[in-house]
């Protein structure tokens, strides 16, 4: 007899076996300067999935978003919303402003694969570290310029972020009730989140291409440019000439849709969106009429504002009847589309989510028990995984400086002396926890005779 | 013509000068005219059914130079069918032609013995295989992963559904179908968006996002494992099974809400239009539209401060602890205060002020470095009147004989093998002759 779907695919995922099987990226080095979350995070999904990223930070100041929490709380002296945007990576400092600091990245530059940065355009460039001078040391390099409205045209010095970004390319302006005179974000970044997913695309087309034909290219990314890719309002306002606007809770593309309260007081999101959910829906809900009426029965008609208004109305007094329990009882039987609106502990503590490894409770060696999101995506058989939690600034310094340029102790501290490369300056978010003695840390000091030993 | 505001940095002519020869190159570069495609020679089958995260994935695929075949039933897919109050044009909805993008259209009946054959063979030649159905849905048929990986061990098999292929509660609820909107709240999106809780009904109740959020993320993320599985058979010639769960999307595309919850132990609950990390963050009412005003440094508050003539605030809010938004009273009342001031000047007036004061703030080593950050918020129509987008060829002009003129968004510029749009079609079964004959499928 044949397995059961489940139990194959259980096997063919299983978590258990996640930091046994191979990693996909391995061997790709990517040489990280940017900075807050678009950057870094297209870097962190990266280093997910086996690239070794090297992140640089300018010195006694680290990225801006070490200190940025919410609400001033910090976890472990350092700020819990980093981590997860920067797991499992390398951490050195360089201030790029120098020539000493110039010429490290350079040199770092030249023995990567990817080079990814998010200034405002050009100032690379001014640097002399942007693509034009890289790609004459390193030709194959794939060189990934992040920013909010792109590298050229009149608004390229724009400055911007995730904020900008949505009010620049409509997203704002269709989220929220026409009724009302209120105008949301889409709340966590999302504006910096999902185009650096996008950007970690364009890469990996970049490096297929390469190891076919060994070129290495630009890559221009503008968030606001991903953000409108995910519209089809300009399409819609184009064919009719009219706005879409806001609409609330309800999708116009799916009839009845909506977020609901039911009897106890919970919130359901349901949507129907073809003719045989809707039947489901209708027998779950025990109102065969809805689908035997002509006005409704067939999904065209069913859209028409008029029809549609009148479902939505009938489908609130219907989820009004029934416990949340009840309906996700009935969704899961008949089969339609409905789950109660989850919030962050809800979703820290899904059972679901954990199996699934999309929640991940790990165990640091400097921080110790974490749980944070795991990737995005799930491979069979090269999975993503998080290998680390975020470093203290300059904590690979000579890790990396001795280990990959081969510099020598009276090297790095003459670069120590002269500002180029340091370290956390006792602050807050950049520091290493309490309680850690960093003096014994082997990673922190390490020194290229005990790799002699080694071998 | 907006006024331009340069970085500090760029001061010198020299740098002037090479940025100005750096710009001519880039726009040289990004022209696609002409160039290699990243992935030409693979070949993508789309057999996705009512879920747009699936066609959205076939699409960025196409517009990278794979050779993407949609497969349809007979009927065709009733995601065809999804679009605003039902508009359609020619015989199709608006999401579905935008996304129709250098595709082949077939049609195949996977439910008949002929269509499954057919379609086998057509899995044996394919690269990347996108699905959405119920999971084990195509196991049953005997065209699943484990029956395709036998006859083609190369094969990269994107699966794509609620809560994933595999674990004990996707099981339990495997039977609930796909939505975009249901999508966004199960993975935590409306939770954090409307009104504040002391609001009026419903307005304080959890809120989608305007647009297909968590079909977006989906779709993107389900490229994305199949590039990275691509690059792995690349190395080692092995297939995979990639799985990804829509019900995810958005927590595990930012993920903060899984940390969120670890940390503070407690939901947050929704702030309307105040920011969960500082204020002033966000778009306010002007006489004429929105503008945003954001300040994340002091250097930055103190700008806005000065620009508007309030220093008088200075002393209250002194401090970036004053203005994070713990506590929601004293968070509401510097909102109000922005938007008081606001609320006196047009969104140009604004724009204006901050750039002059920018340009000001960089050449002066003295007037503390702040660098007030403004825009205007605008509609998609507003959008798409933008010299900059319209320079940048975001929008791509569609004249189709059957279909009319349109606009269809694209983006990002890859000097070597751009992504590009080489026509837009979405004609039921249009080109079965074509791909029927390349690929030796039986009629």
């Amino acid at each position: 007899m044949q397995e059961d779907y489940f139990s194959f695919t259980n096997r063919l995922f299983d978590p258990s076996k996640i930091y046994e099987k191979p990693e996909v990226l391995k061997g790709i080095r990517v040489l990280d300067i940017s900075h807050m979350i678009y950057g870094p995070n297209t870097a962190k999904i990266l280093a997910q999935f086996g690239a070794e990223v090297i992140k640089v930070e300018l010195p006694f100041y680290g990225d801006y978003w070490r200190t940025a929490t919410y609400w001033g709380k910090f976890w472990k002296h350092s700020n819990p919303l980093w981590h997860f945007i920067n797991h499992s990576k390398y951490f050195i400092t360089i201030d790029v402003k120098k020539p000493k600091g110039r010429e490290l990245i350079l040199k770092l530059a030249k023995i990567s694969d990817v080079f990814i940065e998010n200034f405002a355009p050009g100032t690379v460039e001014a640097w002399g570290i942007g693509y034009s001078q890289v790609s004459k040391i390193n030709p194959k390099i794939i060189y990934v310029s992040l920013s909010t409205f792109g590298q050229f045209g009149p608004l390229k010095f724009q400055p911007g972020w995730d904020l900008i970004a949505q009010g620049v390319s409509g997203w704002m302006s269709v989220t929220g009730y026409p009724e009302i005179d209120s105008h949301y974000k889409i709340p966590d970044y999302l504006g910096d989140f999902y185009p650096s997913h996008f950007a970690v695309l364009l890469i990996l087309a970049a490096l297929f291409y390469r190891q076919k034909t060994g070129k290495g290219q630009y890559i221009d990314l503008s968030q606001a440019e991903v953000l409108m890719r995910s519209l089809y309002h300009f399409t819609y306002e184009t064919v009719t000439g009219k706005e879409l606007g806001r609409t609330g809770n309800f999708d116009p593309t799916m009839v009845p849709s909506g977020i609901f309260k039911t009897s106890d007081g919970k919130f359901i999101a349901l949507a129907i969106a073809t003719d045989e959910q809707f039947e489901a829906f209708c027998k779950a809900m025990g109102r065969v009429d809805l689908f035997k009426n002509d006005r409704f029965r067939n999904v065209l008609s069913r859209l028409k504002p008029e029809n549609a208004k009148e479902l939505c109305e009938i489908t609130k007094e219907l989820i009004s009847s029934k416990t949340a329990f009840e309906i996700i009882d009935l969704a899961k039987k008949y089969g339609f589309s409905a789950s109660e609106v989850m919030d962050d502990v809800k979703i820290c503590n899904d059972e679901w989510r954990r199996q699934r490894g999309s929640v991940v409770h790990f165990k640091d060696e400097m921080y110790g028990e974490f749980v944070l999101a795991g990737p995005i995506v799930m491979l069979s058989k090269t999975p993503g995984r998080i290998k680390w939690l975020s470093r203290p600034l300059g904590y690979h310094n000579r890790y990396v400086f001795m280990k990959l340029l081969g510099l020598s102790e009276r090297e790095i501290k003459q670069l120590e002396k002269e500002g180029v490369i340091g370290y956390w300056d006792n602050r807050v978010g950049l520091k290493p926890p309490i309680g850690y003695d960093i003096e014994k840390d082997p990673v922190f000091n390490y020194k290229i005779d005990k790799e002699r030993e080694k071998l | 013509m907006k006024e331009q505001v340069r970085p500090r940095y760029v001061r010198g002519k020299k740098t002037l000068k090479h940025i100005s020869k750096w710009e001519e190159t880039l726009t040289a570069l990004m022209n696609p005219e002409g160039k290699p495609e990243a992935l030409d020679g693979i070949l993508v089958l789309d057999v996705s059914y009512a879920n747009f995260a699936g066609i959205i994935a076939a699409s960025l695929l196409a517009e990278l130079g794979a050779e993407t075949i949609k497969v349809e039933p007979p009927k065709g897919d009733p995601a065809r069918f999804m679009s605003p109050y039902g508009l359609t044009v020619g015989d199709v909805g608006v999401p579905f032609l935008m996304e129709g993008r250098n595709k082949y259209y077939i049609t195949l009946d996977l439910k008949d013995e002929k269509g499954r054959e057919n379609f086998k063979k057509l899995a044996t030649k394919a690269d990347i295989l996108i699905e959405t159905f119920t999971p084990g849905f195509m196991d049953q048929l005997g065209i699943g992963y484990r029956q395709l990986s036998k006859i083609n061990p190369g094969l990269i098999y994107v699966a794509i559904s609620p809560y994933g292929h595999y674990t004990l509660q996707a099981k339990e609820l495997s039977r609930i179908p796909d939505s975009d909107l249901v999508a966004q709240a199960a993975s935590g999106l409306p939770a954090l968006i409307g009104e504040l809780p002391d609001s009026p009904e419903p307005y304080n109740w959890p809120t989608r996002a305007g647009f297909w959020a968590s079909w977006y993320i989906s779709g993107v993320a389900a490229a994305m494992g199949a590039l990275l599985a691509l690059y792995y058979r690349q190395i080692t010639g092995e297939g995979q099974m990639v799985d990804v769960a829509t019900f995810d999307a958005f927590s595990a595309c930012v993920g903060f809400p899984v940390t969120m919850g670890f940390v503070w132990g407690k939901p947050r609950p929704r702030y309307g239009p105040l920011d969960y990390g500082l204020c002033p963050y966000g778009f306010f009412k002007c006489k004429d539209g929105y503008v945003a005003i954001a300040a994340f440094r002091d250097q930055d508050f103190r700008a806005i401060l000065k620009i508007f003539n309030r220093w008088d605030l200075e002393e209250d809010w002194r401090y970036l602890f004053d203005r994070i938004t713990d506590d929601v009273s004293k968070a509401k009342e510097l909102n109000r205060e922005i938007e008081n001031i606001v609320a006196m000047y047009t969104c140009d007036e604004i724009i204006r002020k901050f750039s002059e004061y920018a340009r000001k703030s960089m050449r002066s080593k003295l007037s503390g470095g702040g660098l007030p950050v403004t825009a205007k918020m605008l509609t998609p129509k507003e959008v798409l009147k933008e010299n900059h987008w319209y320079l940048r060829k975001t929008f791509v002009e569609v004249n189709d004989s059957k279909y009319g003129k349109f606009v269809v968004p694209i983006c990002g510029k890859l000097s070597e093998t751009p992504p590009r749009i080489k026509w837009v079609s979405a004609t039921i079964g249009k080109d079965n002759e074509y791909v029927y004959r390349k690929y030796g499928l039986e009629k």
